[in-house]
């Protein structure tokens, strides 16, 4: 029977791989198009779907039909006095802290391999490996193998603050490539003749990084904490062996829905992650939009962007 | 893909190698602590013996290996998971491609290009154990797509009970998942394509197709070949989209990792897990191998 | 209009947002003519160089190669075919692959485009590297390549979008011979753009110097260097002197224009109380301690000579604008000697050259 829906799934997406590889661009515009709607509809409907749930009355169930819509009830349970939901809000405050504990310290890791990468060193290129296998490594194996390294050391998870250690290590290390990379592209753009200027006029290397490097490239430190702080805000497989009793709200959610009665607070739940993250995404994007803004002008004000006829156009076009 | 070396930005000033350990050391100690000894340990712990709460360190045995091979339970399940993540692999491919193509190619402004591509992104800062739920009241009995084919297209007269709890099911929220790891890298490489060598294909007398096989494609092969090693390690190692969508039915080497380290019986769960990775790297490295052969011809 | 050749009639091209790229373009080029457009960046020489080739359309007039129309026709029906600028070659292609390239899509067997592809990278002096990546090539290689692959498919003109650009100065003298060497062996015509006045003057048969989207003078390269029409093409073209004023009388087919530095004559014809300005190149300005005369002498202070190896260009003051003359490279240690003082430049009647209002 499944085989059929694999069947399906496989026909309906020659189509528009097809198209994009055998017609023209203009031709195979509206069909990509009309599959970047379904794309979009794929990757935002199961959430939408959970989101439209979640506003169910009190008899509301997991499942379409949904019933009495436009209430909060499971909003306001989330705040209810019940065991599971104190739970919930201890899990949420944890996350919280955590995410703001990985934000920092993925910041300053981020800042300073992004320096010690502006020149080469030996051991760089097996450095640069390192960090990206950690893109690469399936959660749960990081969460076993650092459970095997705790048993081994005789440490006690998630007792006390000291349990919080590996998992603001892990979760640190998940979003270090993410922050890396953010500073790798930053310095990539970056003039370093500022520096050697300030160098020249007698500033300390020190004094350089503070006065000079810092201001210049502070939007990409805060963005790497920002990854660090999402990041680590929805992380679940790798604290999942390691945090002992301190459950994040991730693993909070994975201990409901494998556990108990399901009810419509989880999707309410979800819903409150999400505007958490997306508003966290926002204020990336305003951070970066603002300094994006404050380059263009500086670039327009210097008069030397435009070359040719074409960029002109591009720019004009883009509304510039 | 290139050595390292291409992707160091040495735009920094001199600096003295004191200076230089400075910057290195934090981030190295970190990764050798929470990445580099955990794999490690991994490799270690199979080796070692089993005690009833966890393993004796320094007793090498191979008896791990010899628990998980009794059966044909574990390599039956190796063989699914390493089924499931190539038909994940493909399926990312075929839907990820054409909309990174959409992105980079047909989208004209650099402003709405990157408004889509955020958009397109976004999910993948929600948290995952959410994305994973938020399926239940699609697939489900009563879910959004039995309600379409039963009373909207009456294609069925019954709904399928086996569309959640099925590996159909599975297949779908990974690559829900993770068709953004394949969508990303060829999104960047065909954003960042030579578009005079293109023009030059077309002035040459190249059709769309022969544009898109001769020039196009291969110039897109390493985000291809990046987006396919994430796609396939991150499924391979995949465990709580398994267990929530699979509901304890379905198996993955990731689910039998985790039960073997409930029994406890940790060497058994390392051994699983270290087949996993030896497995993940034979992958990875027939993928580059493939890269390798192609860059030569 | 002719029937042979590449036409160009009444061209225009305007981007969205108003932008005019080109304007009024009327242009005819026979077969086998070594042209060169040049003009700044953002004249729309460029956009020119693709409207020909397809990859732009005009937003009105037309473009014809032997009488037949290529409005609308794709890059690829067109006989003709570019060379772009930064080469845009197959990086993941051979050497032979990438020549072979433009045969392989006329749908040729391999024996018979490898073939004709090895014969056109001899013919670029390449046939040591067929098998080579592009990225294993130096910047003078890549441009061969380039070049070959268009020759292969046999157009009826090349165009060519900076070709020097990437390259050393020495490199680009060098490319300048090969490329003229090429054209003339060949008998193809050659579409060159560049914005550099030296590399169009060494190369072209006909010159078309483009500035604000239009064309402003088209000539041979000695029409332009010593006969600039406008100012514009007389300061484009460099070391020339261009001096304002109102024409005082016109005589014996001479014109007597005032300006604000003094009387000068020229050659030319003008009616008295209108505005004349006229251009004296730099090589014909020549130098003395003598008295200013009363026509075509100024009074100046020489403020920095510059030695350029071949010849000495002087750089003077003429009541605060600059003025420049330029003499033989013998006269070096004499003139170094006026530096910082007060010296007379004069020239003679026929060498001054009225301009076009």
């Amino acid at each position: 029977m499944t085989y059929i829906w694999y069947l399906i799934a496989l026909v309906l997406l020659v189509i528009p791989f097809s198209a994009m590889v055998f017609l023209p661009i203009n031709k195979s515009k509206p069909v990509l198009l009309g599959f970047f709607l379904i794309f979009i509809v794929f990757m935002y409907g199961p959430m939408m779907t959970m989101g439209v749930l979640s506003f169910q009355g009190p008899f509301g169930s997991m499942t379409l039909p949904a019933k009495d819509l436009g209430s909060l009830h499971w909003f306001t349970e989330l705040r209810a006095e019940s065991s599971l939901m104190v739970g919930v809000r201890d899990g949420i405050t944890k996350s919280l802290w955590v995410s703001l504990v990985v934000a920092a310290i993925t910041a300053v890791l981020s800042l300073s391999l992004g320096m010690a990468f502006r020149r080469q060193f030996r051991g760089g290129g097996i450095l640069f490996y390192a960090i990206l296998l950690s893109l690469m490594t399936p959660g749960l194996l990081l969460s076993l193998g650092l459970s095997f390294l705790l048993y081994y050391i005789g440490f006690n998870k998630g007792e006390g603050m000291l349990g919080y250690v590996p998992i603001i290590g892990v979760q640190a290390v998940w979003a270090l490539p993410f922050g890396f990379l953010v500073m790798m592209s930053v310095f990539n753009r970056y003039d370093a003749r500022a520096e050697e200027a300030a160098r020249d006029l007698g500033a300390s290397s020190f004094t350089t990084f503070r006065e000079v490097t810092l201001p210049l490239i502070w939007t990409g430190v805060f963005g790497a904490g920002l990854f660090g702080f999402t990041l680590a805000l929805n992380e679940f497989e790798r604290t999942f062996l390691i945090s002992g009793a301190i459950n994040t709200l991730p693993l909070k959610l994975y201990i409901i829905t494998s556990s108990s009665v399901l009810r419509p607070y989880v999707y309410s739940l979800g819903v409150v992650t999400i505007i958490i993250s997306f508003l966290l995404i926002g204020v990336f994007l305003l951070v970066s939009a603002i300094t994006g803004r404050k380059k263009a002008l500086a670039i327009e004000e210097d008069g030397s962007g435009v070359d040719d006829v074409p960029s002109m156009t591009a720019a004009a076009a883009s509304g510039d | 893909m290139g050595g390292s070396s291409a992707v160091v930005a040495t735009t920094g000033p001199r600096r003295s190698p004191l200076m230089t350990l400075a910057w290195v050391l934090p981030g190295t100690i970190w990764l050798l602590l929470f990445l580099i000894a955990p794999l490690v340990m991994i490799i270690l712990v199979s080796l070692w013996e089993r005690t009833p709460v966890g393993f004796a360190a320094f007793s090498f045995s191979l008896d791990a290996y010899g628990r998980i091979f009794e059966t044909s339970v574990f390599l039956d399940t190796l063989k699914n998971t390493i089924f499931r993540s190539l038909l994940v692999t493909t399926l990312c491919i075929l839907i990820g491609y054409p909309i990174a193509f959409y992105l980079s190619r047909c989208v004209k402004t650099i402003k709405f290009q990157i408004a889509l591509f955020i958009v397109v992104l976004a999910p993948f800062w929600v948290a995952y154990v959410v994305r994973i739920i938020a399926w239940l009241p699609v697939l489900g009995r009563q879910g959004v797509i039995n309600y379409f084919l039963v009373e909207v297209l009456g294609v069925v007269d019954e709904p399928i009970s086996a569309l959640f709890y099925s590996t159909f099911a599975i297949t779908l929220a990974l690559v829900q998942l993770y068709v953004l790891f394949m969508v990303t890298p060829i999104f960047f490489q065909l954003a960042t394509l030579d578009e005079a060598a293109i023009e030059a294909a077309r002035d040459l007398g190249a059709t769309p197709g022969k544009v898109f096989r001769e020039v196009i494609f291969p110039l897109s092969l390493p985000g291809v070949l990046i987006g396919c090693i994430f796609v396939f390690v991150l499924v391979m190692g995949e465990f709580a989209t398994v267990r929530i969508i699979g509901g304890g039915t379905i198996q993955s080497v990731g689910t039998l990792v985790n039960d073997y380290y409930t029994i406890p019986d940790l060497p058994a769960a390392a051994a699983a897990a270290t087949m996993l990775v030896a497995v993940m790297t034979v992958g990875v490295a027939i993928l580059l191998r493939f890269s390798k052969i192609r860059e030569v011809v | 209009m002719s029937d042979t050749g590449l036409v160009l009639k009444d061209v225009y091209r305007v981007f969205p947002g108003d932008i005019t790229a080109v304007s009024d373009v009327n242009l005819e080029i026979e077969n086998g003519e070594y042209i060169v457009f040049l003009g700044p960046s953002g004249c729309g020489k460029t956009t020119t160089l693709r409207m020909i080739g397809g990859h732009d359309d005009p937003s009105s007039g037309t473009i014809t190669i032997d009488g037949e129309l290529l409005n609308g026709v794709s890059p690829a029906q067109r006989p003709v075919t570019t060379v772009f600028q930064h080469y845009a070659l197959f990086p993941h292609k051979s050497v032979l692959q990438n020549v072979a390239f433009g045969l392989k899509m006329q749908g040729m067997d391999k024996t018979a485009r490898e073939q004709q592809a090895t014969a056109a990278i001899e013919l670029v002096g390449l046939g040591a590297m067929m098998h080579r990546k592009p990225r294993e090539l130096s910047g003078g290689q890549q441009q061969r390549v380039a070049l070959a692959r268009v020759l292969v498919t046999r157009p009826k003109a090349i165009l060519l979008d900076e070709p020097l650009g990437d390259l050393d100065r020495l490199l680009q003298m060098k490319m300048r011979v090969e490329l003229r060497g090429l054209q003339r062996e060949l008998g193809i015509t050659f579409i060159h753009v560049t914005h550099n006045q030296e590399e169009a003057l060494s190369m072209a048969d006909r010159i078309v110097v483009m500035g604000d989207a239009i064309i402003q003078q088209v000539g041979t390269p000695t029409e332009l260097a010593r006969h600039p029409r406008n100012e514009f093409v007389a300061k484009f073209m460099g070391d020339n002197n261009v001096l304002h004023g109102t024409i005082e009388s016109a005589s014996g087919g001479n014109v007597v224009i005032n300006t604000p530095h003094g009387k000068v004559e020229v050659p030319g014809s003008g009616t008295a109380g209108e505005k004349g300005s006229m251009a004296i190149r730099a090589s014909a300005v020549n130098i003395s301690t003598d008295a200013v005369p009363a026509v075509n002498g100024v009074r100046v202070r020489l403020d920095f000579v510059e030695y350029l190896g071949d010849s000495i260009k002087l750089h003077l003051d003429f009541n605060g604008e600059p003025f420049l003359a330029k003499v033989d490279e013998e006269r070096f240690g004499e003139v170094q000697a006026f530096e910082g003082k007060e010296v007379t430049a004069t020239w003679a009647v026929e060498d001054g050259h009225l301009l076009e209002q």
